[in-house]
């Protein structure tokens, strides 16, 4: 992909000498001027995050709600940045993204808003930065990757769970042949969010999924690993799923015991099934396994998993498994054992434990990660770790599960984003 | 016991009404009610599982073999040996052929005819026995293909015979009492549940230990599906209700590539071994989604082939609680949180079922606590063919009938049918033809 940077000379020559852990170590490098889109809840926790960088500057902030944009314009000015200018309105951030000044600008809105700020922010000459999931729609998905080839601009989904060190230590032993052939990876999101959902103050648009939608709304945290240690878009690529939902019970009930069983939302019709369960199939003949439950009483999120042809991994418990490797037949040994041989290569350049943000609001260490390779490679004009097909991939399964869970789990077909690029495209490499 | 005196031919006419509108049964007809509480046993395939279920069946009362049937003499000698040593008289032994089964099935002095044989003689065996006027129980699966389902429900019904599935995994002291809650309404209604047959058999069907089973191997070479579904769906469907108000609809079923069983053959006969040459049709692992007539799901795994931890996967989701049988813990809504307040409940814990069991635990296990030391599988087998014996005595229905035998049995053709058309969705015959909307549900612990 041309980039059309233009200080990619200039910072490739300043990178080699970059410590990761500190990007402002480099003075005289200009800073990143982020725009930001959304301050809310998980866009406080980015923006917070860059914040914590040196390198990085926020000319420019949008969001409908008040509150939250002069909380993060108080928190950039305590950074000692340069105010940022504010914006507003609900179509605000078309004209943020026409600034001038700004190198990237990153979303954490309502889902129905990530990608027609990612299309904005790249027909503007900038790098886009979404939060999960970028797109809704299969159209969409489509959408960003022309936009992506025709710009030259990144656009990168905030997966930051495939920086977590677990997934990164099974990703390092899985591409060293630990597991041997890769067969099966599975997981879900399975977190009761009917709190959430009928907290209007909260997140007032989340309902209307449940109400409209029906299938996995919600997929990119577990596949997003997954998709690394399947090698999806790198030498391998889904081929089709099919989608099974449970009846909707669960909210209706929910909303009965609080609010009263003549409340409209005790009432209301909701699409989304209490449990859905999806089966992806690759080209390659390798299975992924997805679960989403946002509506049921249940205590724990769904373990996340990988199975080869010579052992497997729990992440729930921490334990593997290794034929001719584990001490005993058939018996789990804790993944600790494999920490040191298979730490991940990417903690050789970075030092994980120095991440702070400016406020320790962020998301965290992974998130800090997370935003170092993305930054590191915007620097050096390289290739982001999760690239706008990574980005659609992950997010068109939504739609697709629709789709088969609407017409009895038949089914449906994955768009080929890569127009055959997965076949020569190598596995993902974080050095 | 129920009241000895009972009628057994008077009772089923009454019990009809239940809605199973099978033939009458006529076992033991004519027979005085003395003679009625003994169970005549004529037993097929006395390998080790066989051996398992004949050890079980001589610690209760009431039971006599008279006939055992392997074709293996080794095999055979043993479990007569065994019949003896518990103080009967030595049972004759069938093993001419394959077929023998055919001659200890016109024996007139059986009642029921067990069949603990490899999977393509289930369904022959269990419709000889009941053409032959025994009731019949099967090791799992009854049957390998549809046909055989339907030749197994159609034979039941024309004959008035029983059709058993020998599932010993619904006897499982948790399983007991999960379908307890679910049916004292404390989890609210079940909405989906998961559960596997996780266990590395690659030994036993290239035979390379003791207990090998070859004949295994010739499934894994040509069939590619859930090939072996009733262990997990057994608890699943007492749970659902399957067939008795909820049924299954359709199921889609995904398997992965086939490597691992090409890979051990290499390893443990070299690559020029034909083993190591031959294609194994049956993906490493294999799930399987089923939808319910309620709208409901299951989610079945099978993975007989790769090398890995054997793992009892079992849970199920309902609208107001969960259970994982793997960690044995619950969560019940309202009452694992204590506290009411929506900011409570979204916060969650397990905690053990022991507080649970001293409410709900199953009569069964309560009553017969200090037998389920005996025998094999932890008590479950006990468990089982106490029931089994005990329904024949009272002239009850079995707990796993003909009906629950065929569907949970069909799934093996349908997953196969679905993963050879790239997951399409397969339909579930109504083996019930309609009766699973007004059959009672289960009760085991009714006679104990």
């Amino acid at each position: 992909m041309t980039n059309r940077y233009n200080r990619r000379n200039f910072l490739k020559r300043s990178v080699p000498g970059l410590a990761l852990g500190s990007l402002g170590a480099q003075r005289e490098a200009r800073p990143i001027r982020v725009g930001f889109v959304g301050v809310g809840d998980r866009g406080s926790y980015h923006l917070d995050t860059l914040l914590g960088m040196d390198s990085v500057e926020v000319p420019a902030i949008c969001d409908v709600d008040p509150n939250y944009l002069y909380r993060a314009k108080r928190w950039i000015e305590q950074a000692g940045k340069p105010t940022p200018t504010l914006y507003e309105g609900p179509e605000d951030y078309i004209r943020l993204c026409e600034r001038k000044d700004l190198d990237l600008v990153v979303t954490a809105t309502p889902w129905h808003i990530h990608a027609p700020v990612c299309l904005a922010a790249m027909k503007n000459g900038k790098h886009a930065a979404t939060e999960v999931p970028a797109a809704l729609t299969v159209e969409e998905c489509w959408e960003l990757v022309e936009t992506s080839e025709k710009t030259g601009k990144h656009c990168m989904m905030l997966e930051q769970v495939n920086y977590m060190p677990v997934m990164l230590q099974i990703l390092e032993m899985a591409q060293r042949g630990v597991f041997g052939e890769i067969l099966l990876a599975s997981g879900g999101y399975v977190h009761d969010l009917r709190l959430v959902k009928f907290d209007p103050e909260r997140e007032p648009w989340r309902l209307q999924h449940s109400v409209d939608r029906n299938g996995n709304l919600y997929p990119t945290h577990p596949m997003g690993p997954m998709a690394w240690w399947m090698n999806i878009n790198r030498g391998d690529r889904f081929d089709y799923l099919v989608s099974m939902s449970t009846k909707a019970v669960c909210l209706n009930e929910y909303a009965a015991h609080y609010f009263g069983s003549r409340h409209p939302y005790a009432g209301m019709k909701m699409n989304q099934g209490d449990g859905n369960t999806t089966l992806l199939r690759t080209v390659d003949g390798k299975m992924a396994v997805l679960y989403f439950d946002t509506n049921t009483p249940h205590p724990q999120t769904a373990d996340l998993r990988l199975q080869g042809t010579r052992g497997h991994f729990s992440a729930n418990i921490g334990m593997v498994y290794i034929e001719g490797r584990s001490p005993q037949e058939h018996q789990w040994e804790p993944l600790e054992n494999y920490s040191k041989e298979f730490a991940p290569p990417l903690y050789q350049t970075i030092d994980r434990s120095k991440f702070k943000t400016a406020r320790g609001h962020g998301g965290g260490a992974d998130t800090a990660v997370m935003w170092a390779r993305f930054l590191k490679a915007l620097m050096s004009g390289t290739q982001p770790d999760m690239t706008v097909y990574d980005a659609v991939t992950w997010s068109v399964i939504s739609p697709l599960t629709e789709r088969s869970v609407a017409s009895k789990s038949r089914p449906v077909d994955f768009p080929d984003f890569t127009k055959g690029k997965w076949k020569t495209t190598p596995p993902v490499k974080l050095v | 016991m129920m009241n000895a005196t009972y009628r057994r031919r008077d009772v089923l006419k009454l019990g009809t009404a239940a809605g199973v509108g099978m033939a009458v049964n006529m076992l033991g007809s004519g027979a005085s009610v003395e003679e009625k509480k003994v169970i005549r046993i004529g037993f097929v395939g006395t390998g080790g599982r066989g051996q398992d279920l004949i050890g079980v069946l001589l610690k209760l009362p009431g039971v006599q073999i008279p006939a055992l049937c392997d074709i293996n003499e080794d095999h055979l000698g043993k479990a007569q040996d065994m019949v003896v040593k518990a103080g009967h008289p030595k049972p004759e032994g069938y093993s001419r052929s394959e077929t023998d089964f055919l001659r200890l099935c016109d024996r007139k002095d059986l009642d029921l005819v067990i069949n603990a044989t490899p999977w393509q003689w289930h369904t022959p065996i269990a419709v000889a026995a009941m053409k032959a006027g025994k009731d019949t129980a099967t090791e799992v699966p009854a049957a390998v293909t549809i046909d055989q389902c339907w030749e197994l429900v159609e034979t039941a019904e024309k004959t008035g015979k029983r059709c058993v599935l020998l599932e010993n995994d619904c006897y499982d002291r948790e399983t007991l009492l999960i379908m307890n809650l679910i049916q004292k309404g404390v989890l609210g209604e079940p909405l989906y549940a998961e559960a596997g047959y996780l266990h590395d058999i690659r030994a036993v069907k290239f035979n390379t230990v003791s207990n090998g089973e070859p004949w295994r191997l010739e499934h894994s070479i040509k069939r590619n599906g859930n090939i072996y579904p009733t262990h997990p769906m057994g608890p699943v469907a007492w749970w659902f209700d399957i067939n008795r108000g909820d049924k299954m609809n359709h199921l889609v079923s995904m398997s992965t590539k086939s490597r691992s069983m090409k890979e051990f053959a290499i390893k443990a006969f070299g690559p020029n071994d034909y083993r190591a040459k031959t294609d194994y049709a049956l993906g490493d692992v294999n799930t399987t989604l089923i939808y319910t007539e309620k709208g409901r799901q299951i989610v079945l795994h099978h993975d007989t082939n790769t090398p890995r931890v054997k793992e009892h996967l079992l849970r199920i989701q309902c609208t107001k609680g969960a259970f994982n049988c793997h960690m044995n813990k619950i969560f019940v809504e309202g009452r694992s949180n204590r506290d009411d307040s929506p900011e409570w409940r979204a916060r969650h814990e397990w905690e053990s079922t022991d507080e649970y069991r001293k409410q709900y635990d199953s009569k069964l296990w309560r009553s017969m606590e200090k037998q389920s030391g005996i025998g094999s599988h932890g008590g479950i087998d006990y468990m089982e063919m106490y029931r089994l014996i005990k329904c024949l005595q009272e002239g009850k229905e079995p707990d796993i009938d003909v009906y629950d035998a065929a569907a949970w049995s069909a799934i093996s053709q349908l997953s196969e049918t679905s993963v050879a058309n790239r997951s399409a969705p397969m339909e579930f015959p109504d083996f019930t033809r309609g009766r699973w909307k007004n059959r009672p549900r289960l009760d085991i612990d009714s006679i104990v």
